[in-house]
């Protein structure tokens, strides 16, 4: 089977979308994507040429907008229900550089 | 008596009649539910307090004279796939990562359904972030198969199809990426609906693949889901891909077929992997309609073939964008004690998210990738391009078409396990979602081998679901369906629509 | 290191703008019904589509869409009729979604320009200015009388959401360096935000600002936003290279951000073509960074090295449906469009006469040239240019030194303003007595003539009373007459001054000093 992504492209994927991988879970991570990626290869041998492609099964949809109304807002407490973390009225994060407290 | 095993017209004769109240409706469901699901783990949050209180209006309007009002579900118990925000309500997707959410606002097929009289009795399995075939990725255990308990019950809203048909809720709704209401359905023994994309608003159902996603009700009869379809669909101005739908589901189910133009797939027929008693099950359905007066004609949808590996390019790819709002910040699973945002991030993401979550979100991560969208996602959607001319050329000639389901009846727990030809069991379903049209399942009976229920799908125009329902209900009438699983059954006092 | 213009001799700066624009001026979010409020308690303006709830959707504000194509029409831009949403992926705890709902290939507004006019001390950072004659052009300039006027193309302005506020905590004054934990406010998140991206075709710091005070100039006439570079409603990020003059090859830019006003702008980057062409002289590289203005150290730090290029797994939003825009919705927009500084300003030299760099000047500031004009309907054409001279003088200063100051609401109305020029175009009262009228009705809130006439301000220009006056003076000091004849005329100022003080300060120096100047020299 052709190799799509190799472990350390699954590695630096895994990195983008902000998901831990251990070493141990990295070779079949790796295998399962190589073979669903396999099984997509027929995408990439369709004759598509001139062929629009079809973002919004909508039909003739467009333009769909609101008025420049105000609505209902959730009070801060509300915004803040399902917060992990918070501390005067905003969501806590630690250190977006690193080198924080826990 | 056990109200959720009876149907709506029954239930709101009874009402009317004052043969019973809304509270014991309500009542007998919720203690119904304490009794079988147990067995069946349908239900992954049971709302006794917002039952009863809608109850207790209905039984208000009743004593003033103004149930009439109330809407097409009013008195009926419902439930909701825990994909739909429900205000007050857990809304978990099944997922680790969202184990203790409470919703802070409600979906707006939720708001229709209750706000249609609905008593809402609690949120249902699913696979996790709707994810799968067999709900079997739900991070809070399976759900059973009514039918046999060592069977899966299809997914991905799998308790949604199973509670229906364990007689635990009159109606439920579920969500349809690739065929997640149409093929637990089929499993489960029941009519289950996705109507065209567009007619019923996604607002508040947590997304998976957002050009693909609809929300459909599960029933035990065509006339429940049309009654249901009837307080769904609709434009909704929180969702701009929501569509005005103003007709009634119900105004020709009693029409029958006669000059209908039928259309089957021979391609389909005659696909790999496709069991006999399913193929029969297809075969018998359309010589029924054709003694019904329905003409059959043969179709080509040329391109179907490719729907599956476009169906696998367009969801990751979607699901990947839709489920990184999930970051430990605002709301989900929060990994206790990093020093900093990346180390919480991605131990909150890889101990929130189950196996098929974070493979999907990779690949889909992968697929949107520079260099990789060109060859993947963009001729995805040219393909979409040419499915949906397919089905376009189709309905010239045809006003519904008529193909299975899934390949086969409900398997065993354990029986497929290789994630590739699990997603091939989607092969029928997944080329609706992609050309956005409408399409069913309406059971026909159980397999001659198994002794599993048996479903055919039918599938209609963009926005001519109404179509699909039409055909649907005579054949229900010839096949009488069974409703409630037997083993269940037996629980069941009165019988739907008798 | 050399100093800019040292530099610019040899080296070309090319420069090109990034701006962000907030539409402060709507009533709502982009894509849900949160007020937009600067200000406000965190969180308090949000619901499940800012907090990116599970589930929730967007819906473009329409107002929102009608504001961008304003300000695309005023920016002599294409209207794209049929574009898309794009969802721009990148994880960041300010974004809800973590993506951006954003624009692709295909914004709402495509290719414009704007003529900036470069004159003063600025004009010279251009060398080619100095081999043009007047009407002469050369690369995207054309030198006039004052300067040169230079076409500075728009590639796009597109249509976005702006992201939350955080607050970095634990580290030194707020920084994210060095912080321990950060808060995070959703209130801003999705703010309505326009993004203008123009050509690389600015050259000078100069133009760099003067373009960012032309589109807010032009921002702020269309009312779609407050601007404030302070509040970060109006942000410009700079991205700039040097090159070789003479070669056609960019060079590599480095962006430059926190940018907080008009003169961080300007320094900033006459900060980095300094340190840029040290680098490059030295036989150094320039690296692609993102580089932070320090306006009290006065220079660039890195930020960040971009390493690879960003890959944002770009892709149509599916929740939004595309836009088709009608020439209906396009023409409609276009009514709407308010008269543009430029368009004043040429309007103003035609009726008045003003010259071109007076009219510009009273469009600067939308208060200022409403001002001029409610002047202008009840005076005399020939005071054009003292209330030009007035507004652009006195009452810019007065708004400079004071940003809270109203002019619409001070007491100093369109009618005052008009009287108390008059009365020293007439030779009422000197020029100097005008600054003391024109302070007094702020402060005491009176008509120009009570004040002279409380004051006893009058000027006397009664030549019978000033010949008298003159005569006494000269009779009254004869050896200093003598000496003046004898060649010290710089005793006029004495005479002059001594005939003031007999008035009491309210003859007319002018006359005066003819009417002593004929008695001397005859």
């Amino acid at each position: 089977m052709t190799q799509h992504v190799s472990e350390k492209d699954v590695r630096a994927i895994a990195e983008y979308a902000r998901i831990g991988l251990t070493d141990e879970e990295l070779p079949a991570m790796t295998e399962d994507l190589n073979a669903i990626i396999e099984s997509l290869k027929p995408i990439t041998e369709y004759d598509l040429e001139g062929v629009e492609p079809t973002f919004h099964p909508v039909g003739d949809l467009s333009n769909v907008m609101r008025e420049d109304v105000e609505g209902t807002s959730f009070t801060q407490e509300e915004a803040l229900s399902n917060a992990p973390k918070q501390q005067d009225g905003s969501f806590l994060i630690p250190s977006i550089l690193g080198g924080g407290e826990a | 008596m056990d109200f959720a095993c009876m149907g709506v017209d029954a239930i709101q004769v009874g009402l009317r009649a004052g043969d019973f109240s809304a509270t014991e409706v309500a009542q007998s469901s919720l203690d119904r539910i304490e009794r079988i699901d147990g067995a069946v783990n349908a239900f992954l949050e049971v709302t006794p307090e917002l039952a009863l209180a809608k109850a207790a209006e209905v039984d208000k309007a009743i004593a003033e004279g103004s149930f009439d009002q109330m809407g097409p579900l009013a008195g009926v118990p419902v439930a909701f796939k825990d994909n739909m925000n429900q205000i007050g309500t857990h809304t978990t997707c099944a997922s680790r990562m969202l184990e203790n959410y409470v919703s802070p606002y409600t979906a707006t097929c939720v708001q229709k359904v209750i706000d249609a009289g609905g008593l809402p009795l609690g949120k249902l399995n699913m696979d996790e972030f709707a994810f799968g075939s067999t709900t079997e990725t739900s991070a809070f255990g399976t759900t059973k198969n009514p039918w046999g308990l060592d069977r899966v019950p299809g997914g991905s809203s799998g308790g949604s199809a199973a509670a229906v048909a364990a007689g635990l809720a009159t109606v439920t709704l579920g969500s349809d990426t690739g065929g997640s209401i149409r093929q637990p359905a089929s499993f489960c023994g029941v009519v289950g609906v996705k109507p065209t994309y567009g007619a019923v608003s996604r607002y508040g159902v947590v997304a998976f693949g957002s050009s693909l996603d609809q929300v459909g009700p599960f029933a035990r009869n065509v006339r429940d889901a049309a009654l249901t379809l009837n307080a769904l669909c609709g434009r909704d101005p929180l969702d701009c891909t929501s569509q005005a739908c103003d007709f009634d589901f119900t105004a020709n189910l009693d029409q029958g077929v006669e000059g209908m133009k039928v259309g089957i797939v021979p391609a389909f027929l005659d696909a790999e992997g496709l069991d006999r008693e399913v193929r029969n099950a297809v075969m018998g359905a359309a010589d029924k309609l054709a003694s019904l007066g329905a003409e059959i004609v043969e179709i080509e949808l040329p391109n179907a073939q490719a729907a599956i590996s476009a169906y696998y390019v367009l969801a990751p790819c979607e699901a990947f964008s839709n489920l990184s709002r999930f970051d430990s910040v605002r709301y989900g699973y929060c990994d206790p004690g990093h020093k900093d945002l990346g180390g919480q991030y991605e131990a909150s993401r890889a101990q929130g998210f189950g196996v098929e979550a974070r493979r999907r979100i990779m690949l889909g991560s992968y697929l949107l990738s520079s260099g990789v969208y060109d060859k993947y996602y963009y001729p995805a959607q040219q393909i979409r391009t040419l499915i949906t001319q397919d089905y376009l050329n189709a309905y010239q000639k045809v006003d519904v078409i008529l193909s299975p389901i899934a390949p086969s009846v409900a398997w065993k727990f354990g029986a497929v396990s290789d994630p590739t030809s699990m997603y091939l069991a989607d092969m029928f379903t997944i080329s609706i979602n992609i050309a956005g049209n409408g399409g069913m399942n309406l059971p026909v009976g159980l397999g001659e081998d198994s002794g599993m229920p048996v479903g055919v799908q039918l599938i209609a125009p963009p926005f001519k679901d109404a179509n699909m329902l039409r055909a649907a209900a005579a054949l229900e009438r010839e096949y009488q369906c069974v409703g409630v699983a037997p083993d269940f059954a037996g629980e069941a006092a009165v019988k739907d629509g008798e | 290191m050399k100093t800019m213009e040292e530099v610019l001799k040899d080296w070309e700066a090319v420069i090109g703008l990034e701006v962000h624009c907030e539409l402060t001026k709507l009533n709502t979010k982009m894509f849900c019904g949160c007020k937009l409020e600067f200000g406000a308690e965190p969180n308090t303006h949000t619901c499940p589509v800012c907090l990116g709830l599970p589930g929730a959707l967007p819906v473009p504000n329409k107002a929102a869409i009608e504001n961008i194509v304003l300000a695309g029409l005023a920016t002599n831009c294409d209207i794209e009729k049929h574009t898309m949403f794009y969802r721009k992926g990148y994880m960041y705890p300010d974004m809800a979604k973590n993506f951006q709902t954003t624009q692709g290939p295909k914004a709402f507004c495509m290719r414009g320009w704007l003529d900036l006019n470069v004159d003063g001390k600025g004009a010279s950072e251009r060398p080619i200015m100095a081999q043009l004659e007047e009407g002469e052009s050369a690369e995207n300039v054309t030198r006039t009388a004052e300067g040169y006027t230079a076409r500075v193309g728009i590639t796009r302005i597109h249509m976005e959401e702006d992201a939350g506020k955080m607050i970095h905590m634990g580290g030194g004054e707020g920084r994210i360096s060095g912080a321990t934990h950060s808060l995070v406010d959703y209130n801003r998140a999705g703010t309505p935000l326009i993004e203008l991206v123009t050509e690389p075709d600015l050259r000078t710091p100069e133009e760099a600002r003067l373009f960012m005070q032309k589109l807010r100039q032009i921002f702020l006439a269309l009312g779609i936003s407050d601007c404030s570079m302070e509040e970060g409603s109006l942000r410009a990020d700079g991205n700039i290279s040097l090159r070789r003059r003479g070669t056609t090859q960019f060079g590599t830019k480095t962006e430059l951000k926190n940018i907080n006003s008009f003169k961080s702008l300007h320094d900033g980057l006459a900060y980095e073509i300094c340190r840029q062409a040290e680098v490059l002289e030295e036989g150094g590289i320039i690296y692609q960074e993102t580089r932070h203005w320090d306006p009290s150290a006065k220079r660039t730090i890195v930020m960040r090295v971009k390493e690879t290029a960003d890959d944002y797994r770009m892709f149509p939003d599916p929740d939004l449906a595309p836009y088709d825009l009608s020439d209906e919705f396009i023409e409609a927009v276009r009514a709407k469009l308010p008269e543009l500084p430029d368009q004043k300003a040429a309007r103003f030299t035609e009726s008045f006469g003003l010259s071109g760099y007076d009219s510009r000047q009273l469009v600067e500031n939308m208060a200022t040239a409403d001002f001029f004009e409610a002047c202008m309907q009840d005076a005399d054409a020939k005071l054009a240019k003292p209330l030009a001279n007035l507004i652009n003088n006195d009452i810019a200063a007065l708004m400079n030194a004071d940003q809270d100051f109203d002019l619409a609401s001070s007491p100093l109305t369109p009618a005052r303003a008009v009287a108390l020029v008059d009365l020293v175009a007439k030779d009422a009262i000197s020029s100097k007595q005008g600054k003391e009228v024109f302070a007094a009705i702020l402060e005491e809130d009176k008509d120009p003539a009570a004040i002279v006439e409380e004051r006893g301000m009058k000027q006397v220009s009664d030549t019978g009373a000033i010949e008298a006056v003159v005569d006494e003076v000269l009779a009254a000091n004869p050896d200093k007459v003598e000496q003046y004849k004898g060649g010290k005329t710089g005793l006029i100022g004495f005479f002059v001054g001594q005939c003031m003080k007999a008035m009491k300060g309210q003859g007319n120096p002018k006359l005066i000093n003819q009417m002593l100047s004929q008695k001397l020299e005859g």
